[in-house]
């Protein structure tokens, strides 16, 4: 699905490079999440991704396509909500008569539902919606557009914490084996329970790319009382304890994003060295 | 089609607020008109020149507000992510910008005008004799056009055609405040050009230069053949501008 060889980028030539040699791979049927701290390049990336930036040097490829082409047969099968956005000034049924003919597969039915599950009101005019609401709109817009990739720039960004919750579910139960989902996002508990595969990204590269399964069955996350012990790879106080990583041996922890999050980003060399063992 | 489609529904409301606007100031400024004429109602001589005016004015301000959605980011991200090939965004912007400017505007201002005449006479009672513009006045008027010759008027066309695309072309590559941009970038340019022409044929003598009666090779030294190098000029300028628009939304990044 998205293929990236080699990624060179920078903002003006004289700039020290965002990227250096960026090397991912990323396949239909999972929903990926892009980590990264604020500056660090997510936006950019994804940017380059979909053909609003352009690379230096190196190759992009998404379902066979150069993104830099922008050919209307890559687009179509693309959506991609940006952390800020506008809407027009029309009702939301305008808006998907003006706007659903551009997207092959897209789906009225499950539109519609969407919006039911988000609680959204009939409204004359989308730019009377409140800013979760209108991207609680694009939201189901995106999803309804069944586009094989579906990138979300901060998608939980303005919405409110049952909206978040809700966000989660209508994401797991709308996409199909053919669809990748990229999330990027620096509020990892938004996506906890909902992305199989992380991406890291910092100081211009992929500090980390792995699927939740892997890590899973490699890393344990738990509270603990002292942080001390030869097998704690990492540790955090919190108010009661500590929140420990320590190698798996029975395989049944759920993965803390956070927590994994601080401890690679933190440079934790002996949990890297373990997890890329 | 798709792209029509969605201009209208987007942009419909907008769409007739603009007609309305302009219909508005048209007919403001034509009654202030007939009004300091004395109530004599305006006659095909006023339409036409009046017509000039407010076509240049508002096709300028019409076309130097083209890519509304290369204003700001987020438009501009949305505008590039629609399934739409660059060529296709070109033209539908070419189209609505400047062929229904083109023909919008005289329709417009026609109506406004006949309007404007059929409601003095309507108010006024006065049996003042306004005689409505029609297509036979068109044929039927002294055009002065008609005494152009025909290698000047294809000159006249590209130039007036360019008056429009310049300010198209602004609105594709500034962001922000396009057609005061445009003009500012167009009044530099052409002091460099009067700059320049000024050196040469005064300060360093050109002016001088005693040309004999034969043909130059590559510059013409009779008005047919000057006027027929500047019609050149004028159409490479109009393709120049559309073609630097269209790779300015092909290699667009934001």
């Amino acid at each position: 699905m998205i293929d990236i060889k080699t990624l060179n980028f920078n903002y003006a030539k004289k700039q020290q490079p965002l990227f250096q040699d960026l090397d991912c791979e990323l396949n239909a049927g999972s929903i990926v999440g892009l980590l990264g701290k604020n500056g660090a390049g997510k936006t950019t990336l994804l940017k380059i991704m979909i053909g609003l930036l352009l690379p230096s040097n190196g190759q992009v490829k998404v379902n066979g396509h150069m993104p830099r082409r922008r050919q209307p047969s890559f687009l179509e099968d693309l959506f991609f909500v940006s952390e800020e956005f506008q809407l027009p000034g029309i009702s939301i049924s305008n808006y998907v008569k003006a706007n659903a003919g551009f997207y092959p597969r897209f789906d009225e039915k499950l539109l519609n539902k969407l919006l039911v599950d988000f609680e959204l009101p009939e409204t004359t005019s989308l730019q009377k919606l409140s800013y979760g609401q209108k991207k609680k709109f694009l939201i189901s817009f995106a999803l309804s557009t069944k586009c094989r990739l579906l990138i979300l720039d901060e998608p939980t960004n303005g919405l409110d914490i049952p909206s978040k919750a809700i966000f989660r579910k209508v994401l797991a139960g709308s996409l199909d084996e053919e669809q990748l989902v990229i999330i990027s996002t620096h509020q990892v508990k938004d996506v906890e329970n909902l992305i199989d595969r992380i991406i890291m990204l910092e100081s211009g590269s992929f500090i980390m790319q792995k699927d939740l399964f892997e890590i899973s069955s490699k890393l344990h996350f738990a509270t603990a009382s002292s942080a001390e012990g030869e097998d704690v790879l990492y540790s955090e106080m919190v108010p009661g304890g500590y929140k420990v990583i320590t190698p798996q041996v029975n395989g049944d922890s759920s993965v803390d994003i956070e927590l994994l999050f601080n401890a690679v980003t933190q440079g934790s060399q002996k949990l890297k060295d373990y997890v890329n063992e | 089609m798709l792209l029509f489609k969605q201009q209208v529904i987007h942009n419909s409301k907008l769409m007739l607020f603009s007609s309305v606007g302009f219909c508005g100031v048209v007919y403001i400024i034509l009654v202030f008109a007939q009004l300091s004429r004395d109530l004599e109602p305006l006659d095909i001589e006023v339409f036409f020149n009046s017509l000039l005016i407010f076509f240049i004015i508002f096709g300028v301000l019409y076309t130097g507000h083209s890519f509304p959605s290369f204003r700001n980011k987020e438009n501009t991200i949305t505008y590039l992510m629609l399934p739409a090939s660059v060529f296709e965004k070109f033209l539908f912007e070419f189209i609505n910008r400047i062929v229904v400017m083109l023909i919008a505007l005289p329709l417009l201002f026609w109506l406004t005008f006949n309007l404007e005449g059929y409601t003095f006479e309507l108010f006024n009672g006065l049996g003042l004799g306004f005689n409505p513009i029609g297509i036979s006045d068109f044929m039927a008027v002294d055009n002065p056009v008609k005494e152009i010759p025909e290698w000047a008027r294809l000159m006249i066309v590209s130039a007036s055609f360019l008056v429009f695309v310049l300010p198209f072309t602004g609105a594709a590559m500034f962001a922000k405040h396009p057609l005061v941009k445009t003009l500012f970038s167009i009044a530099i340019i052409i002091a460099f050009y009067v700059t320049f022409i000024y050196i040469v044929v005064e300060p360093l003598g050109l002016s001088e230069y005693d040309i004999d009666e034969s043909d130059l090779l590559l510059f013409p030294n009779n008005e047919k053949g000057g006027f027929q190098l500047l019609t050149f000029l004028a159409i490479a300028a109009n393709l120049i501008m559309l073609a630097v628009t269209y790779l300015k939304i092909k290699e667009k990044e934001v």
